[in-house]
């Protein structure tokens, strides 16, 4: 049966306080994690323009709310694989912003190295195992990092964002079944912003919701969400993860969500008919959120201090990336193997 | 000393290393309860266990990804891909993911896996499951290759795949499964990226890989007997990394140097192993640098066709032949 | 049925088709006479062979070609008989399988194996072995197949001369002294080409002999007005020989037919002239390198690229380039005071120009309309000259006006 939860807004009572299962702490982090994304992302827009950062990169320009929520319910051990549009689910880790910038700006300070880009940002030690730039190759491998805890007993879990083009390749089927079989703690989120790259998600899948649709398929229950809800989000992956940290196996969760800007910096995504950003935008998640915080009886003057402290985060590490030189020659040497170097013969 | 079937070196090299440290895993189809398709993994889920050794679905690219996850949070999986004409089928999480993942993440990701593979022909099975792919895994930066001939060293080779830290792409011979030598006892472990010089001679070097490996010392039996030609044998072993100074110091010594390769014509491993020595040994060789492989054709199935193809004992002999003087 | 150019006398390499006698088209039968041959030594009619149509002429009367060279096409109308033809086409060598294949399993055919020339080619290693040693390859006899030098030659020759591969004494003319006191010389490889073309060039050339005695003093003046300045700058002296070459070019101006190749019923007169200059190898053989169009060359660059020639020649770099297209030929034996040498001719060239040693010697000169004697620095200049394409008189013509511009020119001039 799919579940489904919509912002509504409540006027704060002390029931709604006392019954409120998130709690304040977790919306003011929610809150912060949103506003860190979409002032990061929209930076790299404008450095973009500004020609500090080549090559393409993929923004989550309005679909915040989804790693945000699922951010803030993970444990810090917790593994997290996303696709190349991975901003925001390596910055809900925990990441430095500087070393996400500098990566985008192929700086020494990145992340990275320079080595990556915009498309591979990871943090292991924050356990943000990878962003992958081949429709679908992370399921299986999230389905392998749950692997190990499972055999291990460690209680880690692996999560696992992709897109709604991803439901339609090869590796989506084959790590969902091999999923379940091995009963893996492993739960795979489909962001479903309507949009497979140019196309409508509709014009090229069989099924109506191109993830929650084929659960069933793998013997899952299936799961819609408004992606646009931080604490709908938050609350459905808390179910998710309690169910794969007590042996449950793994879950395959459809987030709806749309977003802003186009595939990537090179589309200015006139395919969408009109009048549809617009009303997307009015569900932006962001001043939706905010005005919960506010329902909710957090402060106006609190709410103003997470959003200038961010601000001036997001200034800060841009200073510091662009301050950076560009990672010294030696490093298009190094890192081949496990001892550093690159050699193939003696 | 023992005499160890090729098969059986398989099984042995892995419990060996499972033995030695529980961060072994093994997953592959119909590799546990059936002991694999070519029988090189008996005994080993008897041992082990269900939680150490995996049967799974025919689902090559979830049977990598999973051993890639694993291998990058702690473990030490070797996943088997049952024919190596099927790594087709999962090369982007070996080219794209395995390969280079250290490499993009600037050194943050670890990968010490093994993917084992049946490869090449001899067998019958026709095009789609014979072909020698060792090549494929040669050209991608960020992969190791190690294609054994012995059961000596398929023991030696696998054990140190395992415990290598980076992506061992392993090829079994299916021809060679039912062969047979001497393996030591006890713990055995060879060093990958370093080929045997299996036969000495004076008046050429034959450089082979796998199966191409005894076809060439029996070759050298009849060119001496019958030719008065002393050849030397190389037996590669490792293509990633490669063992350029055996190499070429065998070629300074006979200066006349013919590759052996079981691979169709383009791009085998001999042409990149000619292009080194005729750079770096130009002022060696005594005579042109010569290939035999077999033919740029899809292998045939039947007998004949398939034994024509692939160089014999006897091709060896008479190319060799013709070719020294 | 292929219509091959048959071989007649066993060291007979070609032969002309001088004319057919049907034409493509033409039914023929076996005993017709289809075209007629001759070579240096004997002409013949040559017959069909086998019942048919004349399809293809591939060669026209007049021709010339090498002995096996596939000359018509028959369309043969019954069975074609293989009885081999009076003078029987050599047949191309059949590769066999040198050991018999097992008896079970076939020999498996080579894949797309190149066919190899070994015929002269030094391998890497050779070559590097020669250069490091001071060898040139014409030091080493070659055992590889085609008679290749094998590193393994060179390394031999390299430890002494009792691991030289022996090679098989010359055969012994009957009564010839055998025993004690015997050096046997093996030829080399040059040797050998050398004393084939030699003996070819006087089977073929009809030579007569002619000199002139030329004073040098004109030519000397020339020499010590620069001399010392040359020697000091260039390294080597500057000898009587770019001089020579110089005068030689400008007379060939005048009598062009010196200039020239001669084929079997014409003569190819030369624009340009090529001059090839003998040098001797440490008496070990001749090469005769090309200076390409001397004519346009001054003095001093012949004596430079003469020089340079001589070095690299020494040094074992000349390239075959190097020996093409010569038109005329001059060899030196200056240095060796000769009187007088009658060169072989380089052929198939017209002539070749001996020079000989230079001395002071006293000769008769006019002085104010009175015989006196002078001493002069005198030397025989003589040609070989081939009799086919020129006579005496055009020879000696333009061996007059050879001495004519080397005793008369300003040398001097043209040397400043």
């Amino acid at each position: 049966m799919a579940k489904k939860t919509t912002a509504k807004k409540k006027a704060p009572t002390n029931n709604a306080q006392l019954n409120d299962d998130i709690g304040e702490e977790n919306r003011l982090k929610m809150y912060r994690l949103q506003l860190e994304v979409r002032h990061i992302e929209q930076r790299a827009h404008d450095l973009f323009f500004q020609n500090l950062i080549k090559g393409t990169s993929h923004l989550a320009l309005g679909q915040e709310a989804i790693a945000s929520g699922f951010g803030t319910a993970l444990r810090p051990d917790d593994y997290t694989f996303c696709t190349y549009r991975g901003h925001a689910h390596t910055l809900v880790r925990g990441t430095s912003m500087t070393a996400m910038l500098g990566e985008l700006m192929g700086k020494e300070c990145g992340m990275l190295k320079g080595k990556g880009g915009s498309m591979h940002l990871t943090d292991v030690e924050k356990g943000a195992m990878g962003s992958y730039a081949i429709i679908g190759a992370h399921l299986p491998i999230a389905a392998g990092a749950a692997w190990q805890a499972q055999y291990n007993k460690t209680g880690q879990i692996a999560v696992c964002f992709f897109g709604d083009g991803t439901t339609n390749i090869g590796a989506f089927h084959e790590a969902l079944n091999f999923a379940v079989i091995w009963d893996l703690p492993v739960v795979y989120v489909c962001e479903n912003n309507l949009y497979m790259e140019y196309t409508p998600i509709s014009e090229v899948t069989a099924v109506e919701h191109p993830a929650a649709d084929r659960a069933s398929a793998y013997g899952l229950e299936s799961i819609i969400v408004d992606g646009n809800d931080a604490d709908a989000v938050y609350r459905v992956a808390v179910t998710a993860f309690d169910k794969a940290r007590s042996g449950g196996g793994p879950s395959l969760i459809e987030a709806k969500t749309y977003r802003h800007s186009g595939h990537s910096r090179a589309d200015p995504a006139k395919y969408r008919p009109e009048g549809e950003l617009e009303e997307w935008l009015k569900k932006d998640p962001i001043p939706m959120y905010r005005q919960r915080l506010l329902d909710y009886g957090v402060k106006e003057d609190v709410v103003k201090g997470i959003e200038d402290s961010v601000m001036a985060a997001v200034d800060e590490a841009t200073e510091a990336a662009k301050a950076s030189p560009p990672p010294p020659l030696e490093y298009a040497y190094t890192d081949v193997w496990a001892d550093g170097g690159s050699s193939w013969r003696n | 000393m023992a005499e160890l079937i090729y098969r059986e070196a398989v099984a042995e090299a892995i419990a060996q290393e499972m033995r030695r440290d529980e961060s072994v895993v093994f997953l592959g189809e119909d590799i546990a309860k059936a002991g694999g398709v070519f029988k090189a993994t008996v005994g080993l889920w008897e041992e082990f266990g269900d939680l150490r050794v995996r049967d799974t679905p025919i689902s090559e690219q979830a049977i990598l990804g999973a051993a890639m996850g694993a291998a990058m949070t702690g473990l030490k999986p070797i996943a088997e891909i049952m024919f190596s004409d099927f790594l087709a089928v999962c090369w982007d999480i070996i080219c794209n993911q395995m390969a280079k993942s250290r490499y993009m993440t600037g050194g943050q990701v670890d990968m010490p896996l093994v993917i084992r593979t049946a490869n090449g022909g001899g067998a019958r099975f026709g095009a789609q499951h014979s072909q020698s792919l060792e090549n494929w895994a040669m050209m991608i930066p960020g992969l190791k290759v190690v294609a054994p001939s012995t059961p000596a060293d398929v023991k030696g080779l696998l054990a140190a795949a395992i415990r290598d830290p980076d992506p061992v792409i392993f090829f079994e011979q299916k021809s060679l499964y039912a062969t047979k030598g001497e393996v030591p006892d006890g713990e055995h472990i060879e060093e990958i990226g370093k080929a045997k010089v299996v036969r000495d001679g004076d008046d050429v070097t034959l450089i082979a890989l796998a199966m191409m490996v005894p076809r060439a010392l029996e070759a050298a039996e009849r060119l001496q007997a019958e030719a008065g030609i002393s050849a030397s044998v190389v037996d590669v072993r490792s293509l990633v990394p490669l063992d350029t100074q055996t190499i070429l110091s065998e070629v300074r010594k006979t200066a006349r140097v013919v590759t052996v390769e079981e691979n169709p014509r383009l791009c085998g491993w001999g042409a990149e192993i000619s292009s080194i020595i005729a750079e770096e040994c130009f002022y060696d060789l005594d005579m042109p640098i010569v290939r035999i492989t077999s033919p740029h054709i899809p292998l045939a199935s039947a007998d004949e066709l398939e034994d024509i193809m692939i160089p014999s004992v006897d091709r060896i002999f008479e190319t060799v032949r013709q070719e020294v003087d | 049925m292929d219509v091959l150019m048959p071989q007649m006398g066993e060291t007979v390499a070609e032969g002309t088709l001088t004319a057919w006698h049907k034409k493509v088209g033409d039914t023929v039968s076996a005993s017709d006479i289809l075209f007629e041959i001759g070579t240096d030594k004997v002409e013949m009619e040559v017959p069909a062979q086998i019942d048919g149509v004349l399809k293809e002429i591939l060669v026209q009367a007049g021709d010339t070609v090498d002995v096996g060279t596939k000359l018509a096409v028959i369309e043969g109308s019954g069975e074609e008989t293989n009885d081999a033809p009076a003078p029987a086409a050599p047949q191309p060598e059949t590769p066999k399988a040198a050991t018999p294949a097992p008896a079970q399993s076939p020999v498996a055919p080579l894949v797309d194996r190149p066919k190899r020339d070994r015929s002269m080619k030094l391998s890497p290693v050779v070559r590097k072995l020669l250069t490091e040693n001071n060898l040139s390859h014409t030091d080493i006899v070659g055992t590889g197949r085609d008679g290749r030098i094998k590193r393994g030659d060179v390394l031999a020759y390299l430890k002494g001369p009792a691991s030289v591969p022996s090679t098989p004494a010359p055969a012994e003319a009957p009564g010839a002294i055998s025993g004690e006191g015997i050096t046997v010389v093996p030829f080399s490889y040059r040797r050998k080409m050398t004393a084939e073309h030699m003996v070819r060039s006087k089977a073929t050339s009809p030579h007569v002999l002619q000199a002139v005695e030329v004073d040098f003093s004109a030519v000397n003046k020339a020499r010590q007005t620069i001399g010392p300045e040359w020697k000091r700058r260039e390294g080597y002296s500057l000898t009587y020989l770019p001089f020579i070459a110089k005068a030689v070019c400008s007379a060939i101006k005048d009598f062009p037919r010196i200039n020239g190749h001669i084929e079997k019923d014409h003569l190819v007169v030369f624009d340009r002239v090529n001059l090839a200059m003998a040098i001797d190898l440490n008496f070990e053989g001749l090469v005769a390198p090309v200076i390409r169009d001397a004519d346009l060359k001054a003095v001093t660059e012949i004596a430079r690229a003469t020089h340079e020639l001589a070095r690299r020649a020494r040094a074992d770099e000349l390239t075959p380039d190097e020996f093409a297209n010569a038109t005329y030929t001059i060899s030196n034996n200056g240095s060796f005071g000769t009187l007088i040498t009658a060169p072989i001719i380089n052929q198939p060239q017209v002539a070749i120009l001996s020079t000989d040693g230079i001395t002071k010697r006293p000769i008769v000169i006019e002085h104010d309309g009175e015989d006196v004697i002078a001493i002069r620095p005198v030397g025989i200049l003589a040609q070989s000259f081939d009799h086919r394409a020129i006579d005496g008189s055009y020879s000696g013509a333009f061996m007059r006006r050879v001495k004519e511009i080397l005793e008369g020119k300003n040398w001097v001039e043209s040397i400043s």
